[in-house]
């Protein structure tokens, strides 16, 4: 997720160079060698695991990668220039299958569905890489994690509470810990841009007509029901109390010492968030927490939201096209990519994969999550849809300056207006 | 005294009264309040009792069934399918989600479908171990679905090779809190179904799921203490019933508890307070709505008869006092008189007339909203009465102030003397004023003062005229009489006489003078004089001041230079003897404060102007002479004005003509400034404006003939006609034109002139020298008969007034009248042989 949240502004950063920022490393040549050319975001490229990959692939095969690596906020506009203009690059990095409207898939890229590594990809990995037409983009090479409701289930256990299973549970709970004085949820509202997709999300992934009809223009949100349910329960969560009484001065800093406090029990974040974030020394750590479902009033049985997943897609007008398809099963063969993730805290993307570490978090309810798991819709998959747009029709709703009716009519404003921007930015350019 | 008992005995006993139904009220409210509170709570154990006893009866219904299988059963044939048939059917009845067989000693469970390890829970295999029945146990389901399973021991036995020693149906804690909910309590009480230990083992309220343990909840979120938590725990271990009040979460809530009569479970409910205590908040609100409005009702018949009796007595006084108000509206209206009253603690208006608006033109509601509005009326804004004024006002003491105030809507000044009065009235401080228009007499005061200091003023003035001419009458006079008495004892010495006749011309000049300038000025102050607007040449004027001025000017060996602007318009609209009078005046000054060798510049100049319908001119008359000091500068215009110092007092002045100069100029709507400094010389600007003619034309005949070329021979041989009714007069006439060789015949008034000249033959008289004020006939009547008599020289022979008349007007009814030229008395023989030939020479023969 947070890799969503610097999404955007890749999305609507502006046009550079590819060369004026990005940093070339040339691999020593060799006359029996291939070189590859990899393109990605610099922060992505630098990865442990993908940095593994990439050695490993060098030292064993004796082939070269040349990396670019480009500054994260300019990599879209860069690549996709990079595309347009037939400068040579044989694999693309790009965050699942998120908004590739600006690149010409089927004329630039592989269908991968019958390569042979496909049948050792996690269903949810497959998925977040596949179009709407089952064709597979890329090779699913990243942390995965999952997105929920994280609660601490030591508190709740002394509390003589257990976690939710159905929206009107998810409310009691709030409703109880409340009662004892606990803020129930902690809601960073100044950047809670992710939290409105875990409610969005079920609509148009269950719905995918629905999703047609919204970017099509047929309908607005306004047209939604649960669009508005959604709204509804923020405004009432907020109301009741369940959000505490300063959420409105809250921020994505404050996520961490309100969890290891106890000051709020839940949040809505993924797993991945307690070995990167969580702050160590409070008085609980990620071994107090446990995973349910996201309850927004859009779905009764609650959401999971499955992992964000860097794919690596290969250039089918490159001259060394199988070569790069001889990288991605390289990178998708067992051994290489479990020497990769060697300890690397995520959920598999790969059945065979072992040596990453799994959260217990989530292993715990597995079959919950497979049961209940959606693929990241609204912010990928909605036309002019923007996270941060979210935030401030989010907190206007919370501030009172709209009720629930006008901020789902901000929301339908907003996407309309980033609609209209991003159709002039591509008009320009 | 009687009534001042009865004054307070009645409040005394409405609080009373009052109290007494408020304890009565209270006491009432508590006893109902009891008595329902106890039957919501009997109510309450009533319904869950029902609901307790209703679960009892299913699980001892699900017991029976389950008894009644297990011996259908251990008769039947497990491979058969009679048994999952049965099982089936019952299903489909009894309506439980599943039907396991249990093994205890394996913990593992069999449905009849064959499907094993269908749910988890630890609860059934410690039912299980102990014999007691029926048992209740908790699970949950693979798909996260909580169940409840109702078990008995079996006969044991086997079934599709699973051994097992006890058999369980289930139904999903959803469709089993159906039967446990309760529409009472408007749908907000909670039932559960807990251990003894607190652990929640189904929950009849949507989400109640979320609550594992709710003793342990309520030590988190309620305000029991230890105590009353102690006594749940142990009521629970025990299996006793009980009720209990605590807050949960700041709410009031009832926990109600009773052993189910299972194993150690117990029928748990909460409920809020306000929903238990619903009926009996009705009936309160009610019983107190009821009554309250009684007491309103009773009170309000009271306070009625209170105030319709007050109203009525005071109806009668409030009746008096608006006849009162309103007579003295009426009163306030037909005078020029404003009342005001305000109060002395905020100064807020209680009353004002509202003749307010008449006199100073503001409306009553304005003043009555804020009396400061009132100093916006006063002149200069002055307060009206200042606060700290007002407050030092003792009291029935008054003040008097005289305010000048200014009507809003007309403007009108009015000048009003303003009392304050200060007043306490039923010992509330007042103060009132009353306004008194005294416009009328202040106006008069004022106009009786200004004619007091104009008559002084005018005394006065009369009293320095008086002074100043007897001075300077008398001074000439003096050297006139003085010298024609040494004239007669010095008769016989012809130096003697030439000088002492000399000095008699000279006083007598300066005495005909200061009359014609006395007379002059008299005649400007008084506001009768007018300007005659005619055509003129201003080219003639200069010439004519030329040729007055230069000879006097060469007498004193002075240099006098005259300068022309060469655009001036020669033909101009305006009085010409009086702007010839007004040079005149500034060039003989200059030339007599200018000493010997001295110099005197005359400049005419055109001033710039936008208008084309005159012109704007500026005259400079400038000297080198003594100079006026700043002191005399200030007063130079002042009447019998003359600086005194050692040289102006060897010259002679009536100290009139700066004063003439300045009425004049001022009369032609001119300005006139001088600068001087003794020693240095004076410059005297004039600038006047005159309106152009319609035409200006060229009369070069007319501009010839008033060129003047005195001719000593010209007057020798003629013969003039006078009329002069004085003799004196005509002797000194006679013999100063025969001194020039003329011969004259001599008619006493008017009538005896024209006879004469009608008598005469054509050609006979060279001129009429014509009187006009004259008995029997005056001198105009005379010309104009002379003018009509049919005399071939009637039409054109020239007639010259001769009159002590002077003014600018007798000029001209001289002209109207005829006559060609005019003579002031007393004859200046110069002039007269100026005019004479003048007109002799312009007579066309």
């Amino acid at each position: 997720m947070k890799k969503l949240r610097a999404l955007l502004p890749i999305m609507l950063a502006s046009v550079f160079a590819v060369t004026s920022c990005g940093v070339t490393n040339t691999a020593p040549s060799n006359s029996d060698s291939v070189t590859l050319t990899i393109m990605g975001k610099r922060t992505d490229l630098q990865k442990d695991y993908m940095v593994k990959i990439f050695e490993r692939y060098e030292n064993e095969t004796g082939n070269k990668l040349d990396i670019i690596s480009v500054d994260d906020d300019q990599y879209e506009t860069a690549a996709a220039e990079r595309l347009k203009n037939g400068e040579m690059t044989d694999i693309f990095l790009h965050f699942h299958n998120a908004d590739l409207s600006r690149f010409d898939v089927e004329g630039n890229f592989c269908y991968l569905n019958n390569e042979s590594w496909v049948s050792d990809l996690t269903d949810g990995a497959r998925e977040y890489c596949t179009d709407a037409e089952g064709n597979l983009l890329g090779l699913p090479f990243w942390e995965n994690s999952v997105s929920g409701c994280y609660y601490n289930k030591t508190l709740l256990d002394s509390l003589g509470l257990k976690s939710a299973t159905t929206q009107a549970e998810f409310d009691m709970l709030c409703e109880a810990l409340s009662a004892t004085g606990y803020t129930p949820i902690c809601w960073p509202a100044e950047d809670c841009a992710w939290m409105p997709q875990f409610a969005l999300d079920p609509i148009f992934a269950d719905n995918p007509d629905m999703l047609e009809k919204l970017n099509g223009g047929e309908i607005t949100y306004s047209d939604i029901p649960d669009v508005k349910n959604m709204a509804q329960w923020i405004s009432d969560a907020a109301d009741k109390g369940w959000f505490g009484s300063n959420y409105l001065e809250t921020g994505w800093d404050d996520i961490s010492p309100a969890m290891s406090s106890g000051g709020a029990v839940m949040t809505f974040i993924w797993d991945t968030w307690f070995y990167t974030d969580l702050e160590d020394g409070g008085k609980y750590t990620k071994d107090d927490f446990a995973l349910m479902p996201v309850f927004m009033n859009t779905v009764d049985g609650g959401t999971f939201e499955g992992g964000n997943i860097n794919m690596m897609m290969v250039n089918k007008n490159s001259d060394k096209m199988q070569d790069a398809l001889d990288f991605l099963s390289f990178c998708a063969d067992a051994e290489n990519y479990n020497a990769a993730f060697d300890g690397i805290a995520t959920v598999s993307c790969f059945k065979g994969q072992t040596t990453n570490v799994q959260s217990d978090m989530v292993t715990d309810i597995l079959p919950s999550v497979e049961a209940k798991q959606r693929v990241s819709t609204a912010a990928s998959r909605i036309v002019g849809y923007s996270a941060d747009d979210m935030v401030k029709v989010i907190n206007e709703l919370l501030s009172k300056r709209t009720d629930v009716d006008g901020c789902v009519r901000m929301m339908d404003e907003y996407r309309r207006l980033e609609t209209e921007n991003r159709y002039a930015d591509e008009t320009v350019q | 005294m009687k009534k001042r008992l009865g004054k307070i005995f009645l409040p005394v006993l409405m609080c009373a009264v009052a109290v007494a139904v408020i304890v009565i009220g209270l006491v009432y409210f508590n006893y109902i309040s009891r008595r329902i509170y106890n039957d919501s709570t009997d109510h309450l154990e009533e319904i869950y009792g029902q609901v307790n006893r209703s679960f009892g009866m299913f699980a001892e219904r699900n017991r029976g069934l389950l008894k009644s299988l297990d011996d259908y059963i251990a008769a039947s044939d497990s491979g058969s399918g009679a048994v999952s048939d049965c099982i089936n059917e019952n299903r489909q009845y009894w309506k439980f989600s599943e039907f396991y067989f249990l093994s205890s000693v394996n913990k593992s469970c069999m449905t009849v479908g064959g499907a094993a390890d269908s749910f988890t829970t630890d609860d059934a295999w410690n039912g299980l171990a102990a014999p007691d029945e029926p048992i209740i146990a908790s699970g949950r389901l693979p798909d996260g679905r909580d169940i409840t399973l109702f078990a008995v021991h079996s006969h044991g036995g086997e079934y599709n090779g699973f051994a097992y020693d006890a058999i369980a149906v289930s139904y999903t804690n959803e469709d089993l809190a159906a039967s446990l909910k309760v529409d009472a309590f408007s749908g907000e009480s909670t039932c559960f179904v807990i251990h003894k230990d607190g652990t929640i083992l189904l929950s009849a309220q949507a989400g109640g799921s979320v609550f594992g343990n709710y003793l342990t909840y309520l030590k988190a979120a309620s305000d029991l203490d230890d105590k009353g938590l102690g006594k749940i725990q142990s009521d629970w271990e025990n299996g006793a019933s009980g009720l209990k009040q605590c807050n949960i979460g700041g709410v009031s809530h009832c926990i109600l508890y009773q052993p189910v009569g299972y194993q150690d479970y117990m029928l748990l409910s909460v409920v809020p307070q306000s929903v238990v205590s619903a009926g009996f908040l009705s009936v309160q609100k009610t019983t107190m709505n009821v009554l309250s409005i009684i007491f309103l009702l009773v009170g309000a018949a009271v306070i009625t008869f209170i105030v319709i009796r007050g109203h009525n007595m005071s109806r009668k006084s409030m009746t008096e006092l608006r006849y009162r108000e309103r007579m003295f509206d009426v009163l306030s209206n037909s005078v020029d008189d404003i009342f005001i009253m305000i109060d002395a603690a905020d100064y807020g208006v209680d009353y004002i007339s509202p003749n307010v608006e008449r006199l100073i033109g503001i409306p009553v509601g304005t003043v009555r909203k804020d009396i400061r509005v009132l100093e916006k009326c006063a002149i200069n804004g002055s307060v009206v009465v200042p606060a700290d004024e007002l407050t030092e006002i003792p009291l029935n003491g008054y003040i008097n102030r005289e305010c000048e105030y200014m009507h809003q809507s007309t403007g009108e000044r009015r000048w009003y003397r303003m009392t304050v009065y200060h007043m306490s009235i039923r010992e509330v401080r007042k103060y009132i004023f009353v306004m008194s228009d005294r416009t009328q007499e202040r106006n008069m005061n004022e106009q009786m003062q200004e004619a007091l200091n104009a008559a002084r003023s005018a005394n006065e003035a009369k009293s320095n005229f008086l002074s100043n001419m007897s001075h300077d009458i008398r001074t000439p006079m003096n050297a006139i009489v003085g010298f024609s008495v040494l004239l007669e004892n010095e008769a016989d010495d012809p130096e003697k006489v030439r000088e002492y006749t000399r000095k008699i011309t000279a006083s007598s000049h300066h005495l005909l003078s200061l009359i014609n300038d006395v007379l002059d000025m008299s005649k400007i102050e008084s506001g009768k004089t007018s300007l005659n607007i005619e055509r003129f040449s201003l080219k003639e004027i200069i010439d004519e001041l030329g040729i007055i001025l230069a000879p006097q000017a060469r007498i004193k060996n002075q240099e006098f230079n005259i300068h022309v602007d060469g655009a001036t318009p020669e033909y101009l609209m305006g009085d010409r003897l009086r702007l010839n009078q007004i040079l005149i005046n500034l060039l003989s000054n200059a030339i007599k404060y200018t000493p010997e060798n001295g110099r005197i510049d005359f400049m005419i100049t055109e001033i710039p102007h936008s208008g084309d319908q005159y012109v704007k001119l500026r005259f400079i008359v400038r000297d080198n002479g003594i100079g006026m000091s700043d002191e005399f500068l200030e007063m130079i215009f002042t009447p019998f004005s003359r600086e005194e110092n050692s040289v102006t007092n060897k010259i002679q002045g009536t100290g009139l003509g700066m004063a003439i100069t300045k009425n004049l100029v001022d009369l032609m709507g001119g300005i006139i400034m001088v600068k001087s400094k003794p020693g240095k010389g004076s410059a005297f600007t004039v600038e006047l404006s005159f309106a152009l003619p319609d035409f200006a034309e060229s009369d070069a005949d007319e501009r010839k003939s008033t060129e003047f070329v005195y001719d000593a021979e010209a007057l020798k041989g003629r013969l003039f006609l006078i009329a002069e009714d004085n003799e004196l007069n005509s002797e000194i006439l006679t013999e100063m034109l025969a001194a020039e060789g003329v011969k004259c015949d001599l008619a006493v008034n008017g009538a005896e002139a024209v006879e004469m000249f009608k008598n005469s033959p054509a050609g006979h008289y060279d001129m009429i020298l014509m009187d006009v004020q004259m008995p029997v006939m005056n001198g105009y009547e005379a010309t104009r008969r002379i003018r009509a008599c049919g005399h071939p020289d009637a039409a054109d022979i020239p007639i010259a007034a001769m009159t002590a008349n002077t003014f600018a007007e007798d000029v001209k009814d001289a002209m109207e009248a005829g006559m060609n030229g005019h003579l002031a008395k007393p004859i200046d023989m110069n002039a007269v042989k100026s005019l004479v030939y003048k007109l002799l020479t312009g007579r066309r023969k």
